[in-house]
């Protein structure tokens, strides 16, 4: 058992982390822009924005030509991406890019390519499960998807030594990361998320996915989109889209707080049908390991 | 631009796939309850062309229609559902879902067979082909004699409609097709050589009972009693939804409260039961015999 102090101090080095990496400088006023409506967006201007980062433009354009996001005819330039694939698939294609680069370059444990595996992986499952659902914004689901564990990476920043210890007993154990760090921390990435999202300033729907994913209480707001990342992430993990390891436990998706919370809000969870789903993530995998390797090479 | 589009078109093919062959994996998902994700969509692809050769067809969407409004088509959905499971029968054919029965499904029957008298597992193999499904089980159990199974009895119990497939898994004998997934270790321990193939050793078999059973047979399935683990593999997929409907109750009933049903790789029972519960395992799904009567999750 951890001590109140220790804890504490932990959660200390955290909030007074400085040499962590932002998200790039282009992306917050690129996902503010996309917030218009859509009538309202010029394709030049996404582009100009996304070109000011050049090393961002040219991983977009790579995604740009993967299978994941829908396009099958060969994408030349951002222009072109962004009038093939749309603004919004863009944007997450931006997002995606820019979120790579947080992690350190060593890392304590965890392999971060396999973490972004995971990361993208779930984003893309939770867009969609959103869209088979249709009662959460599946381009919300994936963006809260691909940052839901941003805690991991203020873990890696701040307490590289202790989230190592963490990551090293839950994949020896074979149990969940979350609990292995409550274990050996006295918190989990949750509560190190939390901290990181309120110093980005993330909109509420993302503080409140990357803060309660895990939480046994449910969310006093957008506890359906909570709701969606909590499901597809832990079905990420009970497959090969997981951390490096995978969980030894059985696990019932219908009894996961999650699921009584989308039961509630979505008619159509009565009659939705899990192992499809669980199926069909084995069609994202490949691309999946491809881009995250490519971008990371 | 570096290799990452080049990788990623690999990958995907030249271009998008056709929607006819989008809408024969729909059918078949539909009917036999067998997934081919965007992955597997080529190996659909090849087995369709198998068909479309012996039946002179040019077009997928052609072949759609000999699925689905042609006189024979019930005949060619056999006959397709023949091709993509061909060849799938192996020694260790499905790993995720030997680890987790291993590491999850038998301790947890265990536990909740401590409070019953008697020591025995009983695991039934139901469409078990040639053999190699009921032996790889029974040496699973050989394996975790002196550890997870210690002080239990297991039995194997393995049925087939076909005498032929049947005698074949009594002989023991297989080549190396069937035994391409072996490991040298489990060579040796549990196979002697036959020429120039490979016989499953005495006390392998001993665990296993081979017997005939049609699954849609109402008066010999209620005879299957206290089973503990049903391994139900690419079997059900020839079944029409009443009949499936059938033998999914009957392995309901022949289960034990606590009991597990086990699908092929992609198999699902989604619009088939709503008393078994969906679990996830490491790399794997399972069916768990739930309480009934359940509030309608699965079946549309």
């Amino acid at each position: 058992m951890i001590s109140a102090e220790k804890k504490a101090s932990l959660l200390g080095r955290i909030e007074s982390l400085k040499q962590i990496p932002t998200i790039p400088a282009v992306l917050g006023p690129l996902l503010r822009y996309l917030e218009q409506p859509v009538e309202d967006l010029d394709v030049q201007k996404v582009t100009d924005m996304i070109a000011q980062d050049k090393s961002l433009a040219a991983q977009c354009l790579q995604m740009s030509n993967s299978a994941l996001f829908g396009n099958w005819q060969k994408i030349e330039s951002l222009r072109g991406a962004v009038v093939a694939l749309g603004f919004q698939r863009v944007a997450d294609i931006a997002m995606s890019c820019g979120v790579l680069r947080l992690t350190p370059t060593e890392c304590s444990g965890i392999d971060p390519v396999v973490f972004w595996e995971h990361s993208l992986g779930c984003a893309l499952v939770c867009r969609q499960f959103a869209r088979k659902i249709s009662c959460v914004d599946p381009g919300k689901a994936y963006l809260a998807g691909l940052l839901h564990d941003l805690g991991i990476i203020a873990n890696l920043w701040a307490l590289p030594q202790e989230f190592g210890a963490a990551f090293e007993l839950a994949r020896r154990e074979r149990i969940p990361l979350h609990e292995a760090e409550q274990e050996t921390l006295g918190f989990n990435h949750c509560d190190s998320g939390r901290l990181l999202a309120d110093r980005w300033e993330l909109s509420p729907e993302l503080r409140e996915v990357v803060s309660s994913h895990h939480s046994s209480e449910e969310p006093k707001e957008h506890a359906g989109l909570v709701a969606v990342v909590e499901l597809s992430d832990l079905l990420c993990r009970m497959t090969r889209l997981n951390y490096g390891f995978i969980e030894a436990r059985e696990v019932s998706l219908l009894e996961q707080r999650g699921f009584a919370v989308l039961a509630r809000e979505c008619k159509s969870l009565a009659t939705f049908d899990w192992a499809r789903l669980t199926f069909e993530l084995d069609s994202y995998m490949d691309e999946v390991h491809a881009l995250v390797r490519a971008i990371y090479r | 631009m570096n290799s990452a589009a080049a990788t990623s078109s690999a990958l995907s093919g030249v271009g998008p796939p056709d929607p006819a062959l989008i809408r024969i994996r729909d059918l078949i998902y539909q009917v036999a309850g067998i997934f081919h994700p965007d992955t597997k969509l080529r190996l659909l692809q090849d087995r369709c062309g198998r068909r479309m050769k012996e039946l002179a067809t040019q077009s997928l969407q052609e072949y759609f229609e000999f699925l689905t409004v042609r006189p024979q088509r019930q005949a060619e959905l056999i006959a397709l559902l023949n091709e993509i499971t061909i060849g799938e029968t192996c020694f260790f054919r499905n790993m995720p879902q030997l680890d987790a029965l291993r590491q999850i499904v038998i301790p947890k029957v265990l536990e909740a067979r401590a409070k019953l008298p008697l020591r025995r597992l009983r695991i039934w193999s139901a469409g078990c082909s040639t053999g190699e499904e009921p032996y790889t089980l029974s040496i699973l159990a050989l394996e975790e004699a002196t550890r997870l199974l210690k002080d239990w009895t297991v039995e194997v119990l393995a049925t087939d409609l076909n005498e032929r497939s049947l005698a074949h898994a009594k002989n023991a004998v297989y080549g190396s097709y069937s035994t391409r997934n072996l490991t040298p270790y489990y060579r040796q321990k549990y196979f002697s050589l036959a020429g120039d193939q490979l016989q499953v050793q005495p006390h392998v078999r001993a665990n296993v009972n081979f017997s005939r059973l049609n699954l849609s047979d109402d008066a010999k399935m209620i005879f299957m009693k206290s089973i503990d683990v049903v391994l139900c593999c690419n079997v059900l997929i020839y079944f029409d939804l009443s009949s499936k409907r059938r033998v999914i109750q009957h392995f309901y009933n022949n289960l034990l409260p606590h009991g597990y049903l086990l699908l092929g790789h992609s198999e699902s029972l989604y619009g088939v039961s709503d008393e078994f519960r969906l679990v996830h395992l490491p790399g794997a799904t399972a069916y768990v015999k739930g309480e009934r009567p359940q509030s309608g999750k699965q079946v549309p």
